[in-house]
């Protein structure tokens, strides 16, 4: 219809015009129908304004000055009068230099343009000439990058580099970590190769038990990385007191239900491992799970994940240093099995809680020394530990299982053998490995000559000595002497019915012993300067 | 008789015209970098004021000669050439697309002796036919 062209055609034109008339700019006039302080060009001011003004804050307002006149509009306020008022002029300037702009024919010169306001007639062509990929249409035109990335992806396996997302069929393999609270972001991918463990917070309640999909099994095992299943390692169910049992059969999918008011089988960790070849990639991803259950009170759950890859054919031996042992790792030890005279090959269990680790005794709540059987911390390598409890010994204790007992509470169930010198040392190495010294000394300075009395050991001290080996600018720690002192006292016959405490200690120290380095310096360069063999060749 | 105030005019005008010629150069390489000069308004300006300075040349050329060897025809073409060399010459004074008042003085200096050829010239034109 040609009412809606012809308002069309008037919407085309630019926007407002610019102001030009120097008699009606004024910059100092910001509040709209009030009066600017100082400001002598604001025409909301009156006469009573003016008379309370001190100076002009804008003295001048002239037009370009290139041009050779041009008008000018000179504000001022004439102090002398009674009251003060303001005087206003309007004036031709003119330029004196010779190069002063007399005519211009080209009208867009003195000003700034207007820009074209967008219409829907000019918007694809003003977008063509401004916008750039920012601006552009189509999304997928900054997708070109992945698309290359599978061009031919299908039927291979997908080889991945180094922090590298973990592709799944639908996105990636997300790893919940908290965001800017603590509560689970899905949107974390796990990179290749990238240990991760996070800890963080899913709102949860007992009402929306089978609906909220974080909580269940299936959302973790679902997204199959490509070309690879995810099994289920092992399934551990923490009761609502904390403890945790390893079920057997891990074949069974436990997905969340609710069962006398609490809703059981909800994830409160998993921790994913990924084998991986050396070229780079993933042949076989496993799931540990610990399933947990709330109450009706419970409003939130903290999960925790985490993600660990392994090569392949290689055991997850993790090193406590490279080469040289690093603060605050665990000391590797173990033992030489029984029967080689000569050991061609040590078998050295590796850093698992079960064998073959150093460890010391873990002091508990209540210092009973028959309670603190159980758990036992690792020594770990720089930090000096002391720990102890106290023995409660009746008449009724006889001497024989009493020692055995205080021996393997201060050794633990498997003391180990040798200790490995470089925190990477490996078990082929027979000279990379450092025997443990046992000695013994008794707490009595006098010998007691009666040796059928009983003794007890109540201390042991194991005495790590290291030294500073390689380069001074990045010395590497390494364990030259480990030896374990036991202590023992004499265990003195109660009389019946009365009862005696002993303190038992076990403490680990680490000894410095690099002597003070000799920095090493090149010879000094010689000058090699010799005549020839057969340079009297006729005389010699 | 060759008029002399024409030839000694001729002169002057030639020397006059060099100086134009550059200052007009000069002044609009300087308006180029001082102001917004876009290359549409730019070119014509530039080769019309090489169009003039040949028409120039030409016209001098034509007078001296015709003035010297008393002939009215090369007068009668330099005088026809003239009004070309005042239309260029007012497009500089007016039509440009940046008139400073630099270009105002000397173009009126220029109109002014181009004026005053133009008055020898016919003088010398019917001093000739006659």
């Amino acid at each position: 219809p040609p009412e809606t062209h012809a308002t069309a055609r008037a919407r085309t034109r630019s926007g407002p015009a610019p102001v030009t008339d120097v008699a009606k700019l004024c910059i100092c006039d910001l509040l709209v129908a009030q009066c600017d302080v100082n400001c002598c060009c604001d025409p909301d001011c009156s006469a009573a304004d003016f008379s309370l003004f001190t100076t002009c804050s804008v003295p001048i307002v002239t037009g370009d000055s290139r041009l050779c006149t041009q008008k000018a509009a000179i504000y001022s306020l004439d102090v002398e009068a009674n009251p003060p008022e303001r005087i206003f002029k309007l004036i031709d300037q003119v330029n004196p230099s010779v190069f002063c702009i007399h005519a211009a024919n080209y009208k867009q010169a003195l000003s700034f343009s207007s820009p074209e306001l967008p219409t829907s007639e000019n918007f694809d062509q003003l977008l063509e000439q401004f916008g750039s990929a920012t601006f552009s249409a189509e999304p997928d035109s900054w997708n070109m990058n992945t698309d290359a990335q599978n061009p031919s992806d299908a039927n291979e396996t997908y080889r991945y580099e180094y922090a590298v997302p973990i592709q799944t069929v639908d996105a990636f393999l997300r790893l919940p970590s908290p965001v800017v609270s603590s509560w689970c972001s899905d949107a974390n991918p796990a990179g290749f190769l990238v240990n991760q463990a996070t800890k963080c917070t899913r709102s949860v309640s007992v009402e929306k038990c089978g609906n909220i999909q974080a909580v269940s099994m299936l959302f973790y095992i679902n997204s199959g990385i490509l070309a690879v299943n995810i099994t289920v390692q092992s399934v551990v169910v923490q009761s609502l007191n904390g403890m945790r049992t390893l079920l057997n059969g891990s074949d069974v999918l436990r997905l969340p239900m609710i069962l006398d008011e609490l809703c059981v089988n909800i994830v409160l960790g998993v921790s994913y491992h990924i084998t991986y070849t050396d070229a780079g990639e993933i042949i076989e991803a496993a799931a540990s799970f610990v399933l947990g259950a709330i109450n009706k009170e419970a409003l939130s759950v903290q999960q925790s994940f985490e993600i660990s890859f392994t090569q392949v054919n290689t055991k997850p031996v993790p090193l406590s240093g490279n080469p040289g042992y690093v603060v605050g790792l665990p000391i590797r030890a173990g033992f030489r099995p029984q029967g080689y005279p000569f050991p061609v090959e040590i078998l050295f269990a590796p850093n698992t809680n079960k064998y073959g680790q150093l460890t010391i005794l873990q002091s508990t709540s209540n210092q009973d020394c028959l309670a603190a059987q159980g758990p036992r911390t690792p020594i770990l390598f720089g930090y000096n530990v002391v720990a102890g409890c106290k023995l409660r010994i009746t008449a009724a204790m006889k001497c024989q299982p009493l020692t055995q007992t205080l021996l393997d509470l201060l050794k633990g169930q498997s003391f180990p053998e040798y200790v490995a010198s470089f925190g990477n040392s490996q078990a082929q190495d027979v000279l990379d490995w450092v025997p443990i010294t046992h000695l013994r000394t008794s707490e009595q300075r006098i010998y007691n000559t009666f040796q059928s009395s009983c003794q007890i050991p109540v201390s042991l001290e194991i005495e790590v000595k290291w030294t500073k080996y390689g380069s001074l600018v990045n010395p590497q720690a390494r364990i030259v002497n480990v030896t374990a002192t036991t202590t023992t006292t004499v265990l003195k016959q109660l009389p019946p019915g009365r009862e005696r405490t002993i303190p038992i200690t076990s403490s680990v120290v680490f000894t410095d012993i690099s002597s003070p380095a000799e920095p090493g310096y090149k010879a000094w360069p010689t000058i090699n300067a010799k005549l020839p063999f057969d340079f009297f060749f006729p005389f010699v | 008789l060759s008029s002399v105030p024409l030839q000694i005019l001729f002169y002057v005008n030639g020397i006059y015209y060099i100086f134009y010629f550059l200052a007009t150069l000069a002044m609009i390489v300087y308006k180029g970098e001082v102001f917004s000069y876009p290359d549409d308004f730019l070119a014509p300006d530039l080769a019309l004021l090489f169009i003039m300075a040949i028409l120039e040349v030409l016209r001098l050329y034509l007078g001296s000669k015709g003035n010297l060897t008393e002939e009215e025809a090369p007068l009668g073409l330099s005088l026809v050439i003239t009004v070309g060399s005042v239309i260029l010459s007012v497009y500089f004074l007016v039509w440009q697309t940046y008139v400073l008042k630099a270009d105002v003085i000397i173009n009126a200096v220029l109109l002014f002796t181009y004026g005053l050829e133009s008055v020898l010239k016919v003088v010398a034109i019917a001093a000739f036919v006659s």
